[in-house]
């Protein structure tokens, strides 16, 4: 207060004294944004909105993704189940009452051999059949048949080995020798229809 | 100085503008601080005996503990430093209150939205949102009402005779802005158009460090500086000399800046940048934190360490001392690795309580009663209560954020060892016994500054009742007796 200064004879200082930032100060304040900024530049991935805590990077994430074999399999698999078949058969695979049968724990899904499991979605199936005790008469499109031989082999992978389910895997050339013998087939019809194939 | 100067004459009836909306604002916010305590105390209790309330939905936890705490802030703090924000502005601008009407409205908009707004967190009906649990009702009313009292502190503060800015105008006017602006940014993204997810926590983050730390430091430090500096018309003011002033500018910009990017735990499940910005603006939120208590370091040693006898000097020098606490608490909290630990227990509660309890209402509190004697123009009704009263809070703050801080720390720390959580849980009973202790010292403290409050609305309501009476007798004789009796009355309150 420039008003008080006049009468107060202690506060009378000369203009000289007018830079009077401490060295501390200064000193602290560019470590403290030095330091801030190694930080920020180590852990925030950038502003990324796919890295979250505790990656710090996106090239860090894209490390840990699989790029091939057995992994990179079940990830496309989870990736199509999600897009296509979650819609009925919900996303933990429980199914939906009156719409779809549940996929986890299912006997069909769980048998040794893979070719009932994988012509189904190639030429769907009409009527009823029983899953886990209880009959389920609904209808299912042939879903998977616009799929290439790889994706619809990691998507049956993918139910036969989620939620508990554990039948062996299916590969790219086992659905293309289904694909070959079930070319111009009308729809699976119920159970009997199912249990005409070959496991 | 002459009681009988025109200048002393002026500052009478600058002060006695400001009479009938300090009561409003103080009479209440003290109602609430009581009212509030006394449900932190209830909500205390649950954890000393878990049944105790347990017939009675109104009274539990979940409902208490947010009322209480909106009941402190919302109901005390926000109109106490809004009433003391107007007097400093009438203060530094040498003028009378403008637009005094403003202000009585708004204490009572304001202290009805806090009343529909506790209500309503007590019959079950809180948004969920830590430190925003008012219902639309409430919070368009403390809207409102805020603004209405700003505009009167606007107008105040435009009236001012110098054009050169006093540093706790920096601050105080940066709190009008503030809340307005957070409290409806927050509000209007969580219940006029919610955001989605994960979005809301964030936006309440964001509020709540805001709130609970930017705009209490804002209004509790610029109150301080207030009395640390002085005014245009203390005596004894040395002022700010231009290091002081410096490093005021630096702390005002630093906290502004770096203190509203704060607020994100570090464990939020939220992309990885708003933890690590969060946490590099609570690293650089210790310059403005230290900075701050060099400058109240700096005050004491020019002015020399007068005995603490109560008075807003003793009450602004503690009250900063557990500014300085709190905020390097707040700082550790929002660090990595520190964070973490001790973030989910009794150790954040500790740093909120200690802000809002140690730092504002201490200031407050002592602002409050150094400024009421000269509004009223007589002496606090209990003079002697109002130390007590200020020592009170010191031990009480002491014992109950001290407590829980230190429990706090303990309880991390064996959570980060894998014990059982009710062991750990368990083991913490004993601090949050001496912080029940400490509650029932502030309760106390807030008891006796409702006290004197309402003493000198009374002993004012009783004068205005005798003179009108007088006046029904005989107009003539009581009109120059009146006159008498004002010149007399603004010689004491100088």
């Amino acid at each position: 207060m420039s008003g008080n200064h006049s009468s107060n004879p202690s506060s009378c200082r000369p203009p000289a004294n007018r830079s009077g930032a401490p060295t501390w100060m200064l000193v602290l304040t560019l470590i403290l944004g030095y330091l801030g900024g190694v930080y920020f530049d180590h852990h925030s991935g950038w502003f990324s909105p796919a890295v979250y805590s505790p990656y710090s990077s996106s090239t860090e994430l894209a490390a840990y993704q699989p790029k091939s074999g057995a992994q990179a399999m079940a990830a496309r698999g989870h990736l199509l189940y999600g897009q296509i078949c979650a819609a009925c058969h919900s996303d933990d695979g429980m199914g939906k009452p009156g719409q779809a049968p549940p996929l986890a724990g299912s006997e069909w899904v769980n048998e040794k051999g893979f070719h009932r499991v994988a012509e189904i979605p190639q030429i769907g199936l009409t009527g009823s059949i029983p899953v886990k005790g209880q009959p389920w008469n609904s209808t299912m499109p042939p879903m998977g048949a616009g799929l290439s031989d790889a994706d619809l082999a990691a998507v049956v992978t993918y139910v036969r080995s989620a939620w508990g389910n554990h039948a062996p895997p299916v590969t790219a050339s086992d659905i293309k020798s289904v694909r070959s013998t079930v070319a111009g087939h009308p729809a699976i019809s119920g159970a009997a229809g199912l249990k005409a194939i070959a496991e | 100085m002459n009681p009988t100067s025109p200048e002393s004459q002026t500052g009478a009836t600058n002060a006695a503008s400001c009479r009938v909306p300090f009561l409003a604002l103080f009479g209440g916010g003290a109602l609430w601080l009581v009212v509030g305590l006394t449900l932190a105390i209830l909500a205390s209790l649950t954890f000393h005996k878990p049944d105790i309330f347990a017939n009675c939905a109104w009274l539990t936890y979940g409902r208490l503990q947010p009322a209480a705490n909106d009941a402190i802030v919302y109901g005390f703090c926000v109109p106490a430093a809004l009433g003391v924000i107007l007097w400093i502005f009438c203060q530094l601008s040498e003028s009378e209150l403008l637009l005094p009407l403003l202000p009585i409205v708004g204490a009572n908009l304001w202290h009805l939205g806090v009343f529909v707004g506790l209500i309503e967190i007590l019959i079950g009906g809180s948004t969920g949102f830590p430190s925003l649990e008012f219902q639309r009702g409430g919070s368009v009313l403390l809207f409102a009402a805020f603004l209405l009292i700003a505009i009167s502190a606007f107008a105040t503060f435009g009236a001012r005779r110098r054009r050169e800015l006093h540093p706790s105008h920096w601050f105080l006017l940066a709190a009008l802005f503030w809340f307005p602006w957070i409290y409806s940014t927050a509000n209007l993204f969580l219940m006029a158009w919610p955001v989605r997810g994960v979005c809301q926590a964030v936006v309440d983050w964001w509020f709540c460090a805001n709130f609970l730390f930017v705009w209490t430091a804002l209004a509790g430090i610029g109150v301080g500086l207030f009395y640390l500096f002085g005014g245009p018309n203390d005596e004894e003011a040395t002022g700010p000399d231009d290091n002081q002033r410096f490093l005021t500018l630096f702390s005002f910009w630093t906290l502004i800046l770096f203190g509203a990017w704060c607020g994100i735990p570090q464990g939020a499940p939220v992309p990885a940048w708003l933890p690590a910005l969060s946490a590099v603006g609570a690293a650089l939120t210790i310059l403005p934190i230290l900075t701050i208590a060099s400058v109240a370091l700096r005050a004491v040693r020019t002015r020399g360490a007068a005995p603490c006898r109560g008075g807003p000097r003793c009450s602004i020098l503690f009250g900063t001392a557990f500014f300085v606490i709190s905020g390097i608490m707040f700082v550790a909290l929002g660090c990595p690795h520190i964070g973490p630990v001790i973030e989910l227990t009794w150790f954040a509660f500790a740093q909120t309580q200690l802000q809002i309890l140690g730092f504002l209402t201490i200031v407050l509190c002592g602002a409050i009663c150094a400024l009421m004697p000269r509004v009223m123009g007589f002496d606090l009704v209990f003079p002697r209560l109002a130390r007590v009263r200020h020592w009170l809070f010191i031990s009480g703050i002491v014992l109950f954020a001290g407590a829980l801080a230190v429990g706090g720390i303990l309880q991390g720390l064996k959570l980060q060892s894998l014990a059982p959580f009710a062991t750990v849980t368990a083991s913490v009973l004993p601090f949050y016994r001496v912080s029940t202790t400490g509650l029932l010292f502030l309760w106390l403290g807030a008891l006796l500054f409702a006290l004197n409050i309402f003493g000198m609305t009374l002993k004012w309501k009783l004068a205005r009742l005798h003179s009108c009476l007088a006046w029904l007798r005989a107009p003539e004789e009581t009109i120059a007796a009146a006159d008498t009796a004002a010149a007399a009355g603004n010689g004491r309150a100088k």
